[in-house]
């Protein structure tokens, strides 16, 4: 059954307050106060998705999201801006997505800092914020899907995890809280952190790197365990329409709900999360190619035979391509996986098995825009879960359309 | 929402128009003697160039850009000789892309002229339209390439760059020749206007267009004409 989501209008604007009279806009120090809005509606619609493969750590899916967001530019002259996001989503309110101050410190320089609830640098995908920057519905696995892991209830065994393969989107442990509760996934791409971020160099080679509350996997405003998430990534564009990226991050990923029910860690004991990516973007003509993967592992404590011996990996890689057809019709693809590493308790026969079970995806579909600011997509994904009894495969249809100024 | 009339204004005058030529009936043994119709588009206020969208999920300041003159406006007849519409041959004529910005920022041509899309940016640029006369998508293409248009329509063009959102230019695709884009002063100047009576239009972006009445005598002349958009 098809469900609508929700309908929507939006008030929309981008003015300017007040104009810029010159004939060059620099970033330098010359420039006078100005405010710029920016605004998007986005409603799709989605046949059912029972396995919950497109379910996010926000708890909506992904395929059937009604969102209307508002982007704010403060500038403060050529030096300073406040930026802002505010969203509401699936009519449940306004939160304020992003909110920080972007400084640079010398007009001629490429040197910005930013500090607050900042835009990751960690990967390309979660910088993407705008609909028209997915060709598709779907978000790429690694940064949507919600694996068994969380940050406030642990498993003290490896069969407690073994138990809970496959149902990311409903989970609970015994350490922690033991309310049912959603998963992490490996990257949360619709959640930013909060923090102090900077880069240095803009092309052909740029380098960023952020200090945060949270991690990769749990974004948060306030921090909840009294560690610190660093994050880096390496930007080069080595030919035209040519972008790669390399991203490294660690930081502490258990919460301190969590973390003080484990009386048998030895004092300063911390349990991270530590992730690596390569990204790719390639375009020329009528193409556009992106790839990225992401191995990430997380420190899970040892409490209860069959002890988790070992850190849970998982990796993470997809490749998507669009190509325009005709002016306004693109059709677009993209494969996805997400693989876990194995562990051994007594189930499954005593056998090395994935903690979580490895998921696929398959997606396909096409964009018209009637206007340059009005996009109709279609979307057609077929998902894939490995070694688990309820869930195992589906297939989703859905259709988005997409209004912004 | 001021944009909406303008275009509608101009595309019937100048593309519904067309079939019911002629117009103005002009004796081809006067058509030597011609007048010219020449004025000031003058504004009453600044209009503010296209901002970017906000770019949250940027880490750092936007880039250097150059942003367009917006007191430049483009004046027409609305009615023009049979002549005009004779004279389809149009030539090729180049819109450039600097400083992620189209340059000129508004260009006048008339039906069967091709445009060449010139990329003098350091990065790629993906020009289309979607407008429905004369939709096209050049896809990406690198800096020091050009790709052409030919313009086989009448009618308002809205030109984009898919990869920089703030990039936008406009191409007014004429049936006839009569037609002029104001000078840096807002002056323009319409030569070989064959003697007869006219309505003179003029067109801008964001502002009302308005008209004027004008004659050229029998033995040609200039017609001055000034506009005021507020």
């Amino acid at each position: 059954m098809i469900r609508s989501t929700a309908v929507l209008v939006f008030l929309l604007a981008d003015v300017a307050l007040p104009a810029g009279s010159a004939r060059g806009e620099d970033a330098g120090g010359r420039e006078p106060k100005r405010i710029t809005f920016g605004a998007e509606a986005v409603a799709s619609i989605a046949t059912d998705d029972p396995g919950y493969f497109n379910d996010t750590s926000y708890g909506r899916s992904a395929m059937r999201l009604a969102r209307l967001r508002l982007d704010v530019a403060l500038r403060l002259g050529g030096r300073a801006s406040i930026l802002a996001e505010g969203r509401a989503d699936n009519g449940e309110g306004v939160t304020v997505a992003a909110l920080y101050l972007r400084l640079r410190p010398f007009p001629e320089r490429s040197f910005d800092i930013q500090a607050g609830r900042i835009p990751p640098v960690f990967g390309a995908v979660a910088r993407r914020t705008y609909g028209v920057d997915n060709p598709l519905i779907g978000t790429p696995l690694v940064y949507q899907y919600l694996t068994s892991l969380r940050s406030n209830s642990l498993p003290a065994s490896a069969d407690d995890l073994l138990v809970m393969r496959g149902r990311g989107w409903r989970t609970r442990y015994t350490i922690g809280s033991t309310a049912w509760d959603r998963g992490l996934p490996v990257i949360a791409g619709d959640r930013w952190d909060t923090g102090v971020e900077v880069r240095i160099g803009r092309e052909p080679v740029s380098v960023t790197a952020a200090l945060t509350q949270g991690t990769l996997s749990d974004p948060v405003v306030h921090d909840d365990n009294d560690g610190k998430q660093l994050s880096g990534r390496v930007e080069v564009r080595p030919a035209l329409g040519l972008v790669l990226g390399a991203s490294l991050s660690r930081g502490e990923y258990i919460s301190r709900e969590a973390g003080r029910v484990l009386t048998a860690a030895p004092p300063g004991e911390s349990y991270r999360q530590e992730a690596a990516g390569f990204d790719l973007e390639y375009s020329r003509g009528y193409w556009l190619l992106r790839s990225e993967t992401v191995v990430s592992r997380w420190d899970i404590p040892q409490v209860q035979r069959p002890l988790l011996t070992d850190r849970l990996g998982s990796w993470g890689t997809f490749i998507e391509a669009r190509y325009k057809i005709r002016p306004g019709l693109y059709t677009a693809a993209r494969g996805d996986h997400v693989g876990f590493s194995r562990i051994s308790g007594t189930l499954y026969g005593g056998l090395p098995t994935t903690w979580d079970a490895p998921v696929s995806r398959a997606e396909v579909g096409a964009g018209y825009s009637f206007r340059r600011n009005l996009l109709l997509k279609i979307a057609v994904q077929r998902n894939w879960r490995t070694g688990v009894a309820f869930g195992a495969r589906e297939s989703v249809a859905g259709a988005q359309v997409l209004f912004w100024f | 929402m001021v944009r909406l009339p303008c275009a509608l204004l101009f595309i019937l005058a100048v593309a519904v128009a067309t079939p019911f030529l002629p117009l103005v009936e002009v004796p081809a043994a006067k058509a030597a003697a011609t007048g010219t119709v020449r004025g000031r588009v003058e504004f009453q206020r600044d209009q503010a160039p296209a901002e970017r969208r906000p770019q949250v999920a940027d880490i750092g300041m936007p880039g250097r850009r150059d942003v367009p003159d917006q007191r430049v406006a483009v004046v027409y007849l609305e009615s023009a000789p049979r002549g005009a519409f004779e004279d389809r041959a149009g030539p090729t004529v180049v819109l450039d892309q600097k400083n992620e910005n189209f340059v000129p920022h508004i260009l006048a041509i008339t039906v069967g002229t091709s445009v060449e899309f010139l990329n003098s940016d350091r990065t790629y640029h993906n020009v289309f339209s979607l407008s429905k006369a004369n939709s096209f998508d050049l896809g990406r293409y690198p800096p020091g390439r050009a790709k052409a248009v030919r313009f086989d329509h009448p009618g308002i063009v809205r030109v984009f760059c898919e990869i920089h959102s703030h990039m936008n230019a406009f191409i007014l695709v004429f049936a006839h020749r009569h037609f002029a884009v104001t000078g840096p002063q807002g002056e323009f100047r319409i030569d070989g206007v064959p003697p007869g009576a006219y309505t003179v239009s003029v067109w801008h972006p964001t502002f009302t267009a308005k008209s004027e009445s004008v004659r050229v005598p029998e033995q040609g002349g200039e017609v001055e004409v000034t506009f005021v958009l507020s």
